[in-house]
């Protein structure tokens, strides 16, 4: 028998630069792979989240409340419910807020439902700084008020936050919450933003009553604080202040 | 197989199993904080925006893309694959993480990091800057570890036939 050792100095040493090279080039592949995933999770990511944002909006839920034409004044907020309601409720909200958003989720029903038994109305300062949406969903929400639906859409609205609110979504919108297709007033009053003014004037507007976050709240002009506040106990702040 | 730098094997196989540890941490916590923020995606955005430093279109990508980032590396951890290159990315991100979170301390704005959802303005005096980097740092050293030793039990390098991507002995 041969010794293989001898047989093979040269030989191990080719076979072991073979195997380094071999699994360099595997590494290679391996880390391209991995690379190619990454690239490929994101980019479906920002392609997924696109479309939740671009989509249609939903139906929103219904609003029971009955709203007349209102007038959009600068400074001045929306009114939403019974003008002899004896409770106020101030809103100072940004539709693009996500704690709007949770704050409408949890809370809206109790608000809505003071709305309608005629303990509360709302005033609502629609609020722009969060981004481009901000400032086309409070246009239309004031467009809304004007044409007499403005409950229905403020509810809307929030059912589909996520949306980033371009015009046809927010006409889009009107359809859904009036059930019927909206004027040509409405659409102008949002293609146009014709209260561009105003939503400036609702952010100048909680910069003067020392607004600083949104969502706030106030009851008959008191700050509420949101952080230890749930459902019953705003309902007995309601109704304790219409007893006042 | 080429086995460890150290010159004690018993030490090689305890750092084995912390390099375990630490790719199934960093790999949880990745896909954790990475799920919560793309499921509310309007978050995300206003979280990256809170911190005024990209212009708004790119933090609107960023608010998108990044979360996704997360969940790529946190899956790539928990499989074990290409750990080291992974590592380097992790700490990478987080290294990236602390310096935004260190400016918005510096330039004193009151936000919340947004790292496992949620972000975006706090009232001032609500912000929790210190603990954030802390836990950042604390994960960037799980993240260099395994940059170090990237070897650990449990990967599916093993399986998938590559060969594990280890430390080379220097």
């Amino acid at each position: 028998m041969s010794n293989p050792k001898n047989l093979n100095a040269r030989e191990r040493t080719r076979l072991a630069a073979e195997q380094a090279a071999a699994r360099k080039r595997d590494q290679r592949i391996l880390i391209s792979v991995v690379v190619a995933f990454v690239v490929l999770v994101v980019a479906g990511g920002i392609v997924f989240q696109a479309w939740r944002t671009s989509r249609a909006p939903s139906a929103a839920p219904p609003a029971t409340v009955s709203a007349s034409p209102v007038t959009i004044t600068n400074g001045r907020p929306i009114p939403l419910g019974s003008a002899d309601a004896p409770v106020t409720i101030t809103l100072y909200e940004d539709f693009h807020c996500p704690h709007c958003a949770d704050f409408e989720e949890q809370f809206g029903p109790t608000i809505s439902q003071a709305q309608e038994s005629g303990a509360a109305r709302v005033e609502l300062y629609p609020m722009a700084f969060i981004d481009e949406g901000s400032v086309t969903a409070a246009n239309a929400m004031a467009c809304a008020a004007e044409a007499g639906f403005g409950q229905a859409y403020y509810l809307g609205l929030f059912a589909n936050h996520t949306l980033q609110w371009s015009d046809p979504q927010l006409i889009d919108l009107a359809a859904k919450v009036a059930g019927s297709p909206p004027s040509d007033a409405f659409k102008t009053c949002v293609m146009r933003r014709a209260h561009a003014d105003w939503v400036t004037s609702m952010n100048a507007a909680a910069d003067q009553n020392g607004v600083t976050q949104t969502p706030t709240m106030l009851i008959n002009g008191k700050n509420v604080d949101l952080a230890s506040l749930t459902p019953d106990s705003l309902k007995a702040m309601i109704t304790n202040a219409a007893q006042k | 197989m080429s086995v460890s730098v150290g010159t004690e094997p018993r030490l090689a196989a305890v750092a084995v199993w912390v390099s375990t540890a630490a790719r199934l941490v960093l790999g949880a916590v990745f896909l954790i904080a990475g799920g919560l923020k793309a499921i509310d995606s309007q978050s995300s955005v206003t979280a990256v925006r809170a911190y005024r430093l990209l212009p708004s279109s790119l933090a609107t990508i960023v608010g998108w893309g990044l979360p996704f980032a997360e969940i790529a590396l946190g899956l790539l951890l928990l499989a074990g694959i290409a750990t080291r290159v992974i590592a380097v990315a992790s700490a990478v991100l987080l290294l990236i993480f602390i310096a935004a979170v260190a400016s918005a301390a510096a330039r004193g704005l009151s936000i919340d990091c947004g790292c496992f959802g949620g972000g975006g303005e706090v009232a001032p005096g609500q912000t929790a800057y210190g603990i954030e980097i802390v836990r950042d740092v604390g994960l960037l050293l799980l993240a260099v570890w395994l940059v170090w030793r990237p070897r650990s039990r449990f990967t599916l390098d093993r399986l998938s036939g590559a060969r594990p991507e280890t430390q080379e002995s220097p």
